[in-house]
């Protein structure tokens, strides 16, 4: 019969452990869900960050531009002040029309300029043809680099520039100026920056194409001079 | 033998238990931070959506303060015929600069990435890359339309003006400094047949496009209206010369 009460007695503890185990398991299962949860909402976290800092570039993006248009709305008030106020003599308003149509002119490319740039040497090889997709490519990096004026073997670069490929190695721009190799390209802007970026490891374009073969020269030079553009500018679609 | 085994396996247990415990309270530190991230957030949007009005705003008032410059221009010059041609000059100037809003004839040409195509289907040598529009292709379109004489280019709404660049930045691209993304809305006042034969003929950008699955589309129009260049134009390392 004690053999009977013994066996009770470790079925008992049997039951007792693995109803203690289970209920850990369950517990221990219900804790694992959490934790699942506790990565989920770091990630999110993470989104959430980003966004942020997102958000602030916006913001100052915003500042910028509203800075940026209360200077061109103080500009224009005070054009319009000095308009009114030479409404009495004549001499002194065309001397104001004056002034505005010449820097517009400035900036639409139709009058010879000067100042302080640079001037790339741009030649074909053996290996490389210098196309007008490349040509294209440099000016649209100079630009941001922030030129003022270009020209490629003395054509001046304006608004409606083209530059296309008649066929291999014959290009012509500005509705058909023929420009071919060697390409001497004039630019004025902040010589520094211009020539840095150009030269911008693997992605400025100087580094980019000499690397691969191009013959690429870049020289800093004072008080350069761009011609105008001597081609038509037409409105005939614009009404 | 049996009592030592349930020991451990009840002490690991402990052991893991204690683990996820301390896991959890890492949770709660986690969540109260996400709500506090959330307020700096909505703030932060809130002063966005602010700034934007404003910039709406001064965006109306520089309108209406233009018509006045004009304004003031005519005025002054309306007796005075070497005046009145200086004026009208300028006016024109402005236009080509792409200072003003213009309408008329022309194309809309709208490009998007192909859309039935995803890295799984994929070859070996194959990249994702050349089913995608690039800055370049915007660039090469742009250069099309101007040799076939349009006379003011937008795309998706940013006027393409003499220090417009179009660049790469990342997944987008940016035209004159403004974040934009396929589709593109590329439109160009001119003369609709010769702009579209231009993009369109065989062996053309378009059809070179389209070998890469690009879709694309292009639409004469009678009237298009192009906005106006919203930054300011500047060249001040320039001096005319005579």
């Amino acid at each position: 019969m004690p053999k009977k009460g013994m066996m009770v007695v470790v079925q008992k503890g049997k039951i007792t452990m693995t109803i203690t185990i289970g209920l850990v398991c369950f517990v221990l299962v219900y804790i694992m869900f959490i934790q699942f949860r506790v990565i989920e909402k770091t990630d999110i976290a993470e989104i959430e960050d980003l966004r942020e800092a997102e958000l602030t570039e916006k913001l100052a993006d915003w500042k910028t531009k509203c800075e940026e248009l209360e200077k061109q709305i103080k500009e224009k008030e005070e054009k319009i002040d000095e308009y009114k106020k030479s409404a009495e003599t004549n001499e002194e308003a065309s001397e104001l029309l004056e002034k505005e149509l010449k820097q517009s002119r400035m900036l639409l490319g139709v009058t010879k300029v000067t100042g302080d740039g640079i001037i790339i040497t741009l030649e074909d090889n053996e290996e490389h043809e210098i196309t007008a997709t490349l040509l294209i490519e440099l000016i649209n990096e100079l630009k941001l680099a922030g030129a003022d004026a270009i020209s490629i073997n003395g054509e001046r670069v304006v608004n409606v520039t083209d530059i296309v490929e008649i066929t291999s190695g014959d290009i012509i721009m500005n509705s058909g100026k023929n420009i071919n190799s060697p390409f001497e390209i004039k630019v004025i802007g902040d010589q520094t920056y211009l020539d840095s970026a150009l030269n911008v490891k693997n992605s400025g374009f100087a580094d980019k194409y000499s690397k691969i073969g191009y013959k690429i020269k870049i020289e800093k030079v004072k008080d350069l001079e761009i011609p105008k553009y001597n081609g038509k500018m037409e409105l005939k679609y614009i009404k | 033998m049996k009592k030592i085994q349930s020991a451990i396996t009840l002490g690991l247990m402990c052991v893991l238990l204690s683990f996820a415990i301390v896991w959890q309270i890492n949770t709660i530190n986690a969540a109260s931070e996400i709500v506090g991230v959330e307020r700096t957030e909505n703030k932060l949007k809130d002063q966005v959506l602010e700034w934007k009005d404003k910039y709406d705003a001064l965006y109306a008032s520089l309108e209406k303060t233009d018509k006045e410059l004009e304004k003031a221009r005519e005025e002054i010059t309306k007796d005075d015929s070497s005046a009145k041609a200086m004026e009208e000059e300028l006016k024109k100037n402005n236009i080509l600069l792409g200072l003003t809003e213009v309408s008329g004839s022309g194309i809309i040409v709208s490009l998007n990435d192909n859309q039935s195509i995803s890295t799984d289907m994929l070859g070996g040598y194959d990249s994702i890359s050349r089913y995608l529009i690039h800055d370049e292709d915007l660039r090469i379109v742009v250069n099309e339309l101007k040799n076939a004489g349009a006379e003011a280019i937008s795309i998706n709404n940013q006027r393409i003006v003499n220090s417009t660049t179009i660049t790469c930045d990342g997944n987008v691209v940016l035209i004159n400094g403004e974040k934009v993304g396929a589709p593109f809305e590329i439109k160009a006042i001119g003369f609709p047949e010769l702009m579209t034969g231009a993009l369109m003929r065989p062996g053309g950008y378009i059809d070179i496009l389209n070998n890469d699955g690009i879709e694309t589309n292009v639409e004469s129009k009678d009237s298009i209206t192009i906005p106006k260049y919203s930054g300011i134009l500047d060249a001040k390392t320039i001096k005319s010369s005579k």
